[in-house]
């Protein structure tokens, strides 16, 4: 809610996807060149191949005035740089799916030309959308392992979750739905409070009780190891699929 | 460890080759070989038998155990109620304090717990607290928990012992000789375990504090959690603490055979100190010498 939809215009070669943007109010166009001249702050975020032929196309257009922030995963700023126009403002974004629900985990990166200016525009504008950090280039595959596929991996402990209840006897609809909340309250705790969850494990685990059987299970299978294996092998994805 | 002057310690084992007894007698420890004379000389008593002789000490020591006396059993699984019963044919309010420690109380590094009995007093408690503090950390629990003391820092040497030797093993691989591998492993886990103590922090905070980013540490840590570290130390103390619970049960069925009781043992106070030093006078009216 920070920019009137009528500031925003969205451009796609296609009405597939603008429709969702005109219900909100914002103005469409099917002319990139057209987002160029009516705007300053600029999102790209076409599929990474499609990319560096956009950015040919609105070259000629881009001047010292714009930002553009690119969220093509693996497209360098290195690479984007080198097809603008020297100088331009760039800064690349790596958000996560739920954006949507304005609970995201975004981190950006800024180019050479970008300067407090930007990354604070940037970072204002992001935040109601979830968290927005800014970081060095080389934390944003990082970030794809932990928290762009992340979300995956959460929702498949949460239907794991769902799916020991089942066994134990519960609906599967209350069991899923009991498991989001769970995932979101201790998410929320650990936000809120700043205790590292160590911490806040311990204070779950009463001597002998039912939590502590049943992180002993966790620890036999490994999960640990397991999710930083995880987070290993998408990070190193990342960085493969930005060589190709 | 200071707390007691060696001459008010008795000691007394039937076998005197052994390599303790000389070592108490240099100390200054009064020595017998009459378990009944060091019952008569003193006010506290620990038992340091293994567990299935403590039925036959205290059949032989019954007889001369007064109201005064404070019985302390080491024994594993050996119950206080067991302990209280068998004196009870002797003395009717046993004053009997069970206790689990480890092996660092050589070195005043000690972790021990007590629980106590039906007629024992706080200050009894209080007293026993004050000594085994002496040589190491003490504290009071239910006697429900020893066992659950036991899996952890009973047997915990062992785990620290098996995981230094392997560390050595890994430091000696990389190239370093033996000595020094255990050597600086040693101080390792015994900075790592002081640091830990001296701190609010949770073990976890620490562990983070060692990590930098894409380091060593961290690349290390990942093949201790890829191989279940944590839970072979979970299955490790619970393994310890089900199996004392198994004996003890053991224990309670079983008739002690007549060939135990020439089993070698030795009655003694557990306080080791090359400097010795008085006893303040609160202490010294629990242990005058009757004769």
């Amino acid at each position: 809610g920070k920019v009137p939809a009528s500031s925003v215009v969205a451009s796609a070669p296609s009405d597939k996807n603008l429709d969702a943007w005109r219900e909100s109010g914002c103005r469409t166009t099917h002319c990139n060149l057209e987002v160029l001249q009516e705007s300053t702050l600029v999102f790209l975020a076409t599929k990474p191949h499609v990319l560096p032929g956009v950015l040919q196309e609105i070259r000629p257009a881009v001047g010292p005035h714009h930002v553009i922030v690119s969220l093509a995963a693996g497209v360098t700023l290195q690479t984007l740089q080198r097809l603008l126009p020297a100088g331009t403002k760039v800064l690349r974004l790596m958000p996560n799916l739920p954006c949507v629900v304005q609970a995201g985990a975004m981190v950006f990166a800024r180019g050479s030309g970008a300067g407090d200016e930007e990354a604070a525009l940037l970072k204002n504008l992001l935040s109601s959308c979830g968290l927005c950090e800014e970081v060095p280039e080389s934390y944003i595959n990082i970030h794809t392992g932990l928290s762009g596929s992340g979300v995956a991996y959460v929702y498949l402990f949460a239907e794991a979750l769902a799916e020991g209840a089942v066994k134990m006897g519960m609906p599967g609809g209350l069991a899923s739905r009991i498991a989001a909340q769970t995932l979101l309250g201790a998410a929320k705790m650990m936000l809120e409070t700043g205790e590292h969850p160590a911490k806040l494990r311990g204070d779950i685990c009463t001597p002998g009780g039912t939590t502590i059987h049943a992180l002993h299970q966790l620890e036999k299978g490994a999960l640990r190891a397991t999710v930083m294996n995880a987070v290993e092998a998408a990070t190193n994805r990342a960085c493969d699929m930005a060589e190709d | 460890a200071g707390v007691l002057a060696a001459h008010k310690i008795t000691a007394s084992s039937p076998d005197t080759e052994l390599p303790t007894v000389s070592g108490l007698r240099k100390m200054g420890v009064n020595f017998t070989v009459s378990n009944k004379d060091t019952v008569k000389s003193s006010d506290v008593l620990f038992l340091a038998v293994k567990p299935p002789i403590i039925p036959f000490i205290l059949e032989e020591v019954g007889p001369d155990i007064e109201a005064r006396h404070i019985v302390v059993s080491c024994a594993a699984g050996v119950t206080i109620s067991s302990i209280e019963k068998k004196l009870s044919t002797f003395c009717p309010t046993p004053k009997v304090i069970r206790c689990m420690t480890n092996t660092p109380v050589i070195v005043r590094e000690g972790a021990t717990v007590y629980a106590t009995g039906t007629h024992a007093d706080v200050e009894d408690g209080k007293l026993l607290e004050q000594l085994m503090a002496s040589v190491g950390f003490c504290t009071e629990v239910e006697e429900d928990l020893i066992d659950a003391v036991t899996g952890l820092s009973g047997s915990g040497p062992a785990y620290a012992f098996t995981a230094l030797d392997a560390l050595a093993d890994g430091g000696v691989k990389m190239g370093l000789p033996r000595r020094l591998a255990v050597r600086l492993g040693a101080q390792a886990l015994l900075g790592a375990a002081k640091m830990l103590l001296e701190s609010e922090q949770h073990p976890g905070q620490l562990k983070d504090n060692v990590c930098s980013p894409g380091g060593a540490t961290i690349h290390a840590l990942h093949f201790l959690e890829s191989g279940g570290f944590r839970s072979l130390l979970i299955n490790a103390v619970e393994a310890s603490c089900i199996r004392t619970r198994e004996l003890q049960h053991l224990a309670d069925q079983e008739e002690i055979s007549p060939a135990a009781i020439k089993k070698t043992l030795l009655d003694k106070v557990k306080l080791e100190s090359p400097s010795l030093s008085v006893a303040s006078a609160s202490k010294v009216s629990l242990f005058t010498s009757k004769s």
